[in-house]
């Protein structure tokens, strides 16, 4: 088994990354995140608490009502237990409340909100994921799969990804607008807005220093570069 | 350090994806980084073991206090790795001893419990910072992703006691039957008492091999957070990107720079022309398309700018549309609970109660919601039965008794009346009176009272479609040698006659007679 290890690989593996790809038949490329086991255990807790208080107000309730409560209570048992998840993520677009609390949803390895089928597999198929105890198989699984799958979504072709969250318009530093200097392929764009947007978690030193980069193709002085280079985002934001 | 070669994607993420991040790298690293951590944790849980072979407890115990140590060769494979220099295992475990050095005891007691151990491990092992400095470096590093940092802890926690009760079930699993009856719970609850002693020792083993599949993952999730953190508080993706624009640009401005010198050589002007075009582009425009322009035209911008703006207002691209919903009032009043609310909320909880109890003795309302739940269930059972019954009685008709599913018996076979009260009471004698005058008749009638007997007392399942060689087939299915010569006979006869107008030789008349009156007027059928 050493020895397997000792060579390097002749071929140079593919830069690792926490996105998923997936390819719509317009021809756009969807960017899915999916999530991996800490957040995915975290809201299942959160679900598991929130089904453990749910059925305790239930059964101390309906526990005043004699046997007629009682019956009832078993039938609300089943319901919470075997459908709690199934009709949050159908029709909650795909996010039970722990799942929503941790920014999650459920939705079909194509992209497309979980439909009734998928949701129901991957919720009865727990129990595969359950054996032997405490979801052995879940985690092992989740652990090795390059999408964080468990066997429930592998048999349901599911996923389990984090929501977009609308993002808050960023504000960038005072600048006069200007523009680039030379043609920018659109990551290098994005790389002069993220200079200007992210200013403010930055030292001054570090700003300064990443700026000095570009000093000499902007053809100023490293002390103006960051100017420019406020000013060059400023200009690829358009007016505003 | 060059973050070209790193093997990751550099991009500021959010803590939960940094720890996926972790989770992919360990991974992809897996062989090495478990193979190694199992080379290093088994033997010393060995000697644990060895040392304290009467104490199970306490071995493990130990083993489990010592694990901060261990982290720092994941560590130290990963921090390689991930910039494309990932150590083979004999160099690995040759750098254990160095990597063990720095700050061991403080790893091992004062911060044994901290939450934040794998975040914070990259700070001491690979900024070699310790005291005021990296108590300095972990509150800026804490900022953001430390709650992350803690939730991987107590999940880590979680996740290897749920992994280590999966292992103990699978063990108890996979246990022949014979030894599991001796195996009561009883005598496992009294492991304690000390003959249970390396049953101890096999549950901390399996602790131990857990460790191997999740202190990895656990160390490279701890990584990617820190690289997370840093990535964010240093820009390392704009660098990245910075650089790689300086080195395109400077670049091509190298490859100007020959180029002018090539061209200097035969014709400088061009070479000129050149360098002015890669300089600063000049402003075309100094106020922008928003300013006015045209304004001698018939259609001016200004102009052009309204209509297309009220173009935009109209339907097409504008939709507008009122809701009107119920709201719940504002409230207005804001009192405090005085004495005589609360008042109000004991006698609601009495009634609440009343009314429990009054639900009490009304348990026939239970029985009758349990009847309604019965009947549902037993007509959503009824509904699907009869939903799939074509498909059902492919299997079901093979199971049940051939009779039940015959329809009622036809009293036609082959134009032939089969009905039994369509024919005499004495066949044989009405047959031998018939024969005289009219054979077929004669015939016809025994062969006809031969199906009705089939029909009715054998109740073989005849239809018209049958013909008389498939009558003759059910016929030995019988397996009564009398009844299955006679039928033989008869038909041959029979069929002579019909189809081919060949009258019998009177004899076999007599023995078709006799065999008839044999075969059922002597009481043969049961």
């Amino acid at each position: 088994m050493p020895s397997s290890i000792t060579t390097p690989p002749a071929v140079p593996h593919p830069v690792l990354d926490t996105r998923y790809q997936v390819e719509t038949p317009e021809g756009i490329d969807l960017l899915l995140r999916p999530a991996g086991l800490v957040p995915r255990a975290l809201a299942f807790a959160i679900d598991l608490t929130i089904r453990g208080l749910l059925l305790l107000v239930l059964f101390i309730v309906l526990g005043l009502l004699g046997q007629f409560g009682m019956g009832l209570a078993t039938v609300l048992l089943f319901l919470v237990t075997w459908w709690y998840m199934v009709l949050f993520e159908v029709f909650n677009q795909g996010r039970t409340p722990g799942k929503q609390l941790l920014g999650l949803r459920v939705i079909h390895d194509d992209g497309t909100p979980v439909g009734w089928a998928a949701s129901l597999t991957r919720n009865l198929l727990r129990f595969v994921d359950i054996l032997p105890f405490g979801y052995t198989l879940g985690i092992l699984s989740c652990l090795n799969h390059p999408a964080f799958k468990r066997l429930g979504d592998l048999a349901a072709g599911t996923l389990v990804v984090y929501r977009d969250l609308p993002i808050a318009r960023p504000v960038l530093p005072q600048a006069e607008s200007l523009r680039a200097p030379f043609a920018l392929s659109f990551s290098e764009q994005r790389a002069f807005q993220g200079f200007a947007e992210r200013a403010d978690s930055l030292s001054s030193a570090r700003r300064a220093e990443l700026a000095a980069i570009l000093a000499e193709p902007l053809q100023v002085p490293a002390e103006q570069a960051e100017q420019q280079i406020n000013g060059i985002a400023r200009g690829l934001l358009g007016s505003t | 350090m060059r973050l070209t070669d790193a093997s990751v994607a550099i991009r500021p993420r959010s803590a939960w994806e940094a720890l996926d991040l972790g989770v992919l790298l360990a991974r992809r690293h897996a062989g090495l980084l478990m193979a190694s951590w199992a080379l290093v944790t088994l033997p010393i849980f060995a000697v644990l073991c060895l040392l304290l072979w009467e104490s199970p407890g306490w071995a493990v115990l130990l083993f489990w206090w010592l694990k901060p140590a261990y982290e720092r060769l994941p560590l130290y494979i990963l921090s390689h790795a991930l910039f494309g220099d990932t150590p083979s295992l004999k160099q690995a475990l040759r750098a254990l001893p160095g990597l063990l050095n720095p700050q061991l005891l403080a790893s091992l007691t004062w911060r044994r419990f901290s939450l934040t151990r794998s975040f914070d491990l990259p700070t001491l092992q690979l900024e070699n910072l310790s005291g005021q400095a990296r108590s300095q470096r972990l509150v800026v590093l804490g900022q953001r992703d430390a709650g992350a940092a803690t939730w991987l802890t107590l999940v880590g926690m979680h996740l290897e006691m749920a992994l280590w009760l999966g292992l103990i079930s699978l063990f108890y699993l996979l246990l022949p039957q014979q030894i599991e009856l001796n195996w009561s719970w009883q005598s496992l609850i009294d492991a304690a008492a000390g003959d249970w002693l390396w049953l101890e020792h096999l549950s901390n083993l399996l602790y131990a091999l857990l460790l191997v599949v999740w202190e990895p993952v656990y160390v490279a999730c701890g990584f990617t957070l820190y690289l997370n953190r840093r990535t964010a508080l240093e820009a390392w993706d704009i660098e990245l990107v910075f650089r790689q624009l300086r080195q395109r640009l400077t670049g091509v401005a190298y490859a100007l720079l020959l180029g002018c010198g090539l061209l200097l050589l035969q014709a400088p002007s061009p070479a000129w022309a050149e360098s002015a075009s890669s300089g600063p582009l000049p402003m075309e425009d100094p106020f922008g398309p928003q300013s006015e322009r045209l304004l001698k035209q018939p259609l001016s911008s200004q102009a052009a700018r309204q209509s297309i703006e009220q173009l935009l207002d109209q339907p097409p691209f504008e939709h507008r549309e009122t809701v009107t919903r119920w709201r719940f009032g504002e409230e207005q009043q804001t009192e405090e609970l005085d004495q005589g609310t609360i008042k109000n909320l004991l006698k609601l909880i009495e009634a609440f109660f009343k009314l429990g109890e009054f639900w009490k003795t009304l348990d026939g309302v239970a029985l009758f919601f349990e009847a309604l739940l019965w009947a549902a269930v037993l007509g959503v059972v009824g509904l699907l039965l009869w939903r799939y019954r074509d498909w059902l009685s492919t299997f079901v008709g093979r199971l049940g008794p051939v009779q039940r599913r015959t329809s009622a018996p036809p009293s036609q076979l082959f134009g032939l009346e089969v009905a039994p009260d369509s024919l005499p009471e004495d066949v044989a004698s009405e047959v031998e009176r018939l024969w005289a005058e009219q054979p077929r008749a004669a015939l016809g009638l025994l062969y006809r009272a031969l199906l009705s007997r089939l029909l009715h007392d054998y109740r073989l399942p005849l239809k018209s479609a049958h013909t008389e060689a498939e009558v003759l087939q059910l016929v030995q299915g019988l397996e009564q040698t009398e009844l299955i010569d006679f039928s033989q006979a008869l038909t041959l006869h029979w069929q002579n006659l019909a189809y081919g107008h060949r009258v019998p030789p009177a004899d076999s008349l007599h023995s078709l007679c006799a065999g008839w009156r044999r075969q059922f007027d002597g009481g043969a059928p049961a």
